[in-house]
């Protein structure tokens, strides 16, 4: 499999044909589909942000104190794009490809394996950037009603940061689609690696005076893009780290895609 | 309709749409398709026959692309499936075993969202629509969700779909099982529909009547390779004999009649409590004079009567 086989694909008509079907799908439920993105950063917000943050106050962040509320607000809009992307690449994908047989029906079109598997990649990347506008519209409210004092200049950099993050996330959790035997297993890389990886990732909580796990989340675009955009948002300064996620991104796909594409050509066709 | 491309070359009208040449594959390290060759010709219905593991599934989902061949070529409506997939893959429609109706959508929604899948696109998509949705009699349910449908239903929008872009090949894998007489012969009336219509139909079946019925011709493989192709009557006659003799295992002279078997190296199926084997023309001049006093029947052969051969060759 040659890297014009695999990455070619992205930009092909049927891969945006297979994400307008799963848009179509998601818009027609609009009214239950816009709740999630609006109440759980709400329900975050104001029980870890005030709630919690009322008993914690304020924390340490790069020597200077501030609210955990505002530690918080920008670590919840990273995350939000990591579960979403994570989320449909591995449970709403695997649905399809499994028990909806949507993919099968796809692929007896002009749209083949490696279609399907990029319209998923495009899905999840544009479904939790839509997310993550969405949270900003909440943090927005929060910052009119007075708890947060965020920076808005760099705001619409966030756009093109969680899509790129979210493609290479889902391109982790379409790993797992491919290898988990059942929906009974789903649960193993939720709790095993996505729960651990989305919490050591300086997004609810800075991370602790650990060397060897500051060495490892160096690694991990979600640390990068959680930290990205505190300093964009509290700071208004655009650092190193929004480079990062563009750059780790990037090599997660080149290394997870040939790899997602063998194990979904062998679990879907049977064929190596 | 078709992409212009090196790779695909003009038809002629006499040409096959279906080409399909020395197709070899391997699967978990057995040879399960071994140079097998068929091609098909516009209003042409070709059934594909075999016992289990014959490698009928495998020939035919190399044919729509699911598989990758090892070795060989398929070409559709004179497109290599390789090295112009999206102009072969435009002009084939597929009907696969399973139910993949989408069931985030209507019967209507369907068919609509499968003809985003081709470009080309569909000039009047909307007007194809409601004419499929007359032809295939699912105008009462065009706006019903796939699971509401019964088996009949749901095969008949699985057969929409597949043609919803007026492919010139289509390829129908078994796509009666599990059906009632009644559904069965709906779904025969649209296959006589779409040869009508000129497209080249390929399909898988058990069953031997449908196959019969439906089909102009008959490839019969065997462990990956062809084994025979022809009318029904030709297949059965060169695979299976001209006449069946049945006779009950418990007859009086059936020792006799085994003896005089083995010296002929013929080896009866045994079907319930009968005795089946074919005979040819003079052979079966020999057995009536050979056994005046027996009773009997004989029979032309069926398709029953091949699988029943195939099955016999494939023993070790």
């Amino acid at each position: 499999m040659n890297a014009n086989n695999v990455f070619r694909p992205a930009i092909d008509w049927q891969s945006r044909a297979v994400m307008g079907r799963h848009l179509r799908v998601h818009l027609r439920n609009w009214q239950t589909a816009a709740v999630p993105p609006i109440c759980e950063p709400l329900i975050m917000l104001l029980a870890f942000g005030v709630g919690l943050g009322g008993q914690v106050g304020t924390l340490l962040w790069r020597g200077e104190t501030i609210a955990y509320l505002a530690y918080l607000a920008p670590g919840i809009l990273a995350y939000t794009a990591f579960m979403t992307s994570f989320f449909q690449s591995l449970y709403s994908a695997f649905m399809r490809m499994h028990y909806q047989k949507s993919w099968e029906g796809q692929l007896t079109t002009q749209v083949r394996l490696e279609h399907v598997v990029w319209g998923e990649v495009l899905w999840s990347a544009t479904l939790a950037t839509a997310y993550a506008v969405i949270v900003c519209g909440v943090l927005a409210g929060f910052d009119l009603w007075g708890p947060l004092d965020l920076h808005w200049t760099w705001v619409p950099l966030i756009v093109p940061l969680t899509f790129v993050a979210a493609m290479a996330f889902s391109a982790v959790g379409l790993f797992f689609t491919a290898i988990i035997p059942t929906l009974d297993h789903m649960g193993l890389p939720f709790f095993l690696v996505i729960l651990p990886i989305g919490f050591a990732s300086s997004t609810y909580f800075p991370l602790p005076d650990v060397p060897w796990l500051h060495a490892v989340v160096q690694v991990n675009p979600l640390h990068h893009l959680a930290e990205g955009l505190r300093r964009l948002l509290l700071e208004g300064t655009p650092t190193w780290h929004l480079a990062a996620v563009p750059a780790l991104s990037a090599v997660m796909l080149l290394l997870l895609m040939p790899l997602d594409l063998r194990l979904l050509r062998k679990r879907v066709f049977g064929d190596a | 309709m078709s992409v212009p491309s090196p790779h695909s070359a003009p038809l002629s009208p006499a040409a096959p749409l279906l080409e399909v040449s020395g197709l070899v594959k391997h699967l978990g390290g057995k040879r399960v398709v071994d140079g097998v060759d068929f091609s098909c010709r516009a209003g042409e219905v070709l059934g594909l026959l075999g016992p289990n593991g014959a490698g009928k599934t495998t020939s035919l989902r190399m044919c729509y692309g699911f598989l990758r061949p090892d070795a060989g070529s398929v070409r559709i409506a004179g497109h290599d499936l390789v090295t112009a997939g999206d102009a072969a893959r435009r002009a084939l429609g597929v009907c696969t075993q399973d139910d993949s109706c989408d069931s985030d959508f209507t019967v209507r929604g369907n068919l609509e969202q499968t003809a985003r899948y081709y470009r080309p696109k569909l000039a009047d998509v909307h007007a194809r629509i409601d004419e499929l949705l007359t032809q295939f009699g699912l105008d009462d349910y065009a706006n019903h969700k796939p699971e509401t449908l019964s088996g009949g239903y749901k095969r008949r929008l699985m057969i929409a779909r597949a043609v919803v872009h007026r492919p010139q090949v289509v390829f129908l894998d078994e796509p009666t099982t599990g059906l009632d007489p009644q559904a069965r012969m709906g779904v025969w009336e649209l296959v006589a529909r779409l040869r009508r219509e000129g497209m080249a139909v390929v399909l898988t079946t058990h069953y031997m009547d449908e196959a019969e019925r439906l089909s102009d011709r008959l490839i019969l493989l065997q462990a990956g390779k062809v084994r025979a192709t022809g009318t029904t009557q030709e297949l059965l006659g060169n695979v299976v004999g001209e006449h069946v003799v049945m006779l009950p295992t418990a007859s009086p002279g059936a020792a006799q009649v085994e003896a005089w078997l083995r010296g002929r190296r013929l080896c009866p199926s045994t079907v319930l409590a009968d005795w089946h084997f074919a005979l040819d023309a003079p052979g079966l001049a020999a057995f009536v004079a050979a056994f005046p006093e027996l009773r009997y029947e004989v029979r032309p052969p069926t398709l029953d009567d091949l699988f029943l051969t195939l099955a016999k060759e494939d023993r070790p």
